[in-house]
């Protein structure tokens, strides 16, 4: 059975049913208890589970992550909430040479089943410290998943999936998404890791876009209908793993693309993408790879000057111009 | 307390682990020189009766984290000498199944040896997540992690003792004072009341906390036991513990270090006067408990074991590339 519900309701609901379903399963972080997160996305949780699964930790990001390490490869399912993935700049040592090498540099002899939850993106004025959408740092990293849903079903999905996944999972979510709605069924549902989901077809121009910037691409991709222009919309979901496959065989059809993410441009999630098809189908493109990205400066904490810093349908629409130039 | 008042065989193994830690990083060290062995190796020599003291109450069970000068821990922990030489020696049969030690990663979780970061005092925090985890499976389990002194300038030492206290969790957190943090003298690296101890921090966490002769094995032993036994009880008011162990290094901050920050007649005093196995030694015979004969076999014993844990791990081969590729996800 199909209904809407929000980013936020599908969250939490993920977390309801996986915590639900292993006692194992602790979740906690800056005030994610008793105010149940300050988007609201743990709210119910400790009143139904206890304190003891489900509480506010010290502000103390090197803790929160260090210890959730500690309680995975002793046994335990941590879900740690960073109030912003911006926050993650504090952990960077625990998530960067921890969370993804301990693991590996042990001699794989532990799995390290942490997820870390991170609400990433611009959204009312919270400056260049607050809005910020790090996740191309991680994707450099070694040994960690990266996650970035853009609708509920999605993100509920890949919550699930993330949550009992054996491995450390970095799943960023996008705080505009929070208040969006979606289908997403009443049955229990995984997604896997490393799938991408085609939102559109379309046999012109290809268009690989994340997180809110879905929503923007499909917007721009019905105005470009209008003038004949047949784009497709892919989604990575993951950018660890990173579904190639569906992206070059996109790739094969149109023989052009555009990335759009709200993380800067120089070193940003686009880049890794593009560097793979210039390596890998330089020959199949029909014109030069065209990225839609955040600009390279701070963002400003001025809520007026925050339009600049997000690709827009416009922008979007120039780019896939551009490419049949 | 007199040695009477103890069981004989514990009195010998303590013994028999200072000594094996001992050997081993000599032997260790005689491979560096032989170029057999890279990377960094942090020798323990002078801090073998704190591990020994501290893991004698330990079970398989308990949970470690050792530090970077740490094989005395591993040891006295029970890893197993020829999976840690074949680490050093990069060998497929070492305990991080072929990749090597340099900056140590050795492990042994059927020991509770969970491993090290190699970043200065990450164990801090590590360890409060694996004492909450044993709090709420409600076992009798303990995590021990040590540092050195100089751990406790970092950031997380403060994120990790909060924790610990606040959530009164099974955890001692041990620290190697060895008056050095790599080159840097104690008195340049904290700021302490005028005589006061890295211990006293613990106090305003409401951690209970000692300051111990690092270099005697019994009052190590005897601080750890308490601690333990503590720990495990979840009736206790305050379950966590900072153990400050006095002691110090003979050797640099690493092998190849030339040490000059190092006052040599200090080295010479602790080496001449304040050894803890030449003192151990020395107190098992006077006190009667065991003869020279009794030493001598132990101590051929413990040769023997190093001989054997090196010849085994020399046997075992170098991997191949393909190595570097496994065991990063599960």
């Amino acid at each position: 059975m199909m209904r809407k519900i929000t980013m936020r309701e599908a969250l939490n609901e993920a977390l309801f049913e996986e915590m639900e379903r292993n006692k194992n399963t602790l979740c906690f972080g800056e005030d994610v208890g008793y105010i149940g997160g300050i988007f609201g996305v743990t709210r119910g949780l400790q009143e139904k589970f206890g304190k003891e699964r489900v509480w506010d930790t010290p502000i103390a990001e090197c803790t929160i992550v260090g210890a959730a390490l500690g309680m995975a490869i002793t046994g335990l399912v941590p879900i740690a909430e960073m109030q912003f993935a911006d926050f993650m700049a504090v952990a960077f040592d625990e998530v960067h040479n921890k969370l993804g090498k301990w693991r590996y540099m042990h001699g794989g002899k532990f799995e390290v089943p942490v997820t870390l939850r991170l609400p990433i993106g611009i959204s009312g004025g919270a400056g260049p410290e607050h809005s910020q959408s790090p996740q191309a740092l991680f994707v450099h990293s070694q040994g960690l998943y990266v996650v970035i849903p853009s609708n509920p079903r999605d993100a509920k999905g890949l919550l699930k999936q993330a949550i009992r996944d054996p491995n450390p999972v970095l799943f960023f979510e996008h705080k505009k998404l929070y208040e969006v709605k979606g289908e997403v069924e009443e049955e229990e549902f995984l997604i896997p890791f490393g799938k991408a989901a085609v939102k559109k077809q379309g046999t012109d121009v290809t268009i690989v876009a994340t997180a809110l910037q879905v929503t923007t691409a499909l917007e721009a991709a019905e105005l470009l209908e209008k003038d004949n222009i047949s784009v497709e919309v892919i989604d990575p979901r993951t950018l660890v793993p990173l579904d190639t496959d569906t992206i070059f065989e996109s790739i094969k059809k149109t023989g052009r693309l555009v990335i759009v993410h709200e993380d800067p441009k120089r070193g940003g999630t686009g880049a890794e993408i593009a560097a793979l098809v210039a390596e890998e189908l330089l020959f199949d493109l029909e014109a030069p790879i065209k990225r839609v990205a955040g600009p390279d400066v701070p963002i400003a904490q001025n809520i007026h000057l925050e339009k600049y810093y997000v690709p827009s349908v416009e922008d979007i629409i120039e780019a896939v111009k551009e490419t049949l130039d | 307390m007199a040695l009477s008042k103890y069981d004989k065989d514990l009195l010998l193994d303590l013994y028999r682990t200072m000594l094996t830690s001992r050997r081993f990083d000599q032997e260790l060290i005689r491979l560096l020189h032989d170029g057999k062995v890279g990377g960094f190796h942090h020798s323990g020599q002078g801090h073998e009766a704190i591990a020994a003291g501290i893991c004698a109450s330990l079970e398989d069970k308990d949970y470690l984290f050792y530090h970077h000068r740490g094989c005395n821990q591993q040891i006295s922990k029970g890893i197993s000498l020829e999976g840690i030489y074949a680490d050093f020696l990069g060998r497929v049969d070492g305990t991080t199944g072929g990749l090597g030690s340099g900056i140590v990663h050795h492990v042994d979780p059927d020991k509770g040896i969970l491993g090290q970061s190699g970043t200065i005092g990450e164990s801090y925090i590590l360890a409060a997540g694996v004492g909450y985890s044993i709090k709420y499976r409600g076992t009798d389990q303990v995590c021990v992690a040590f540092n050195g002194d100089g751990a406790t300038a970092r950031e997380v030492f403060h994120g990790g003792i909060n924790w610990v206290g606040l959530y009164n969790l099974p955890v001692i957190y041990v620290i190697e004072n060895n008056l050095l943090a790599s080159s840097l003298h104690f008195q340049n690296s904290h700021s302490l009341k005028e005589g006061g101890s890295l211990a006293d921090r613990a106090d305003s966490y409401d951690v209970p906390s000692f300051v111990v002769d690092g270099n005697d094995v019994l009052a190590v032993y005897e601080v750890a036991k308490e601690a333990i036994a503590r720990a495990r009880n979840p009736k206790e008011r305050r379950r966590c513990t900072l153990i400050e162990a006095m002691t110090y290094r003979y050797r640099g901050h690493f092998e190849g270090d030339s040490a000059e920050y190092m006052d040599k007649d200090v080295i010479e005093e602790w080496r001449e006067n304040r050894d803890p196995l030449d003192n151990y030694r020395k107190k098992l015979l006077d006190s009667g408990t065991f003869n020279e004969k009794d030493l001598t076999k132990l101590e051929k014993e413990v040769d023997d074991t190093i001989k054997n844990a090196i010849a085994k791990a020399e046997a075992s081969p170098i991997p191949g590339r393909d190595r570097i590729f496994e065991g990063l996800y599960a």
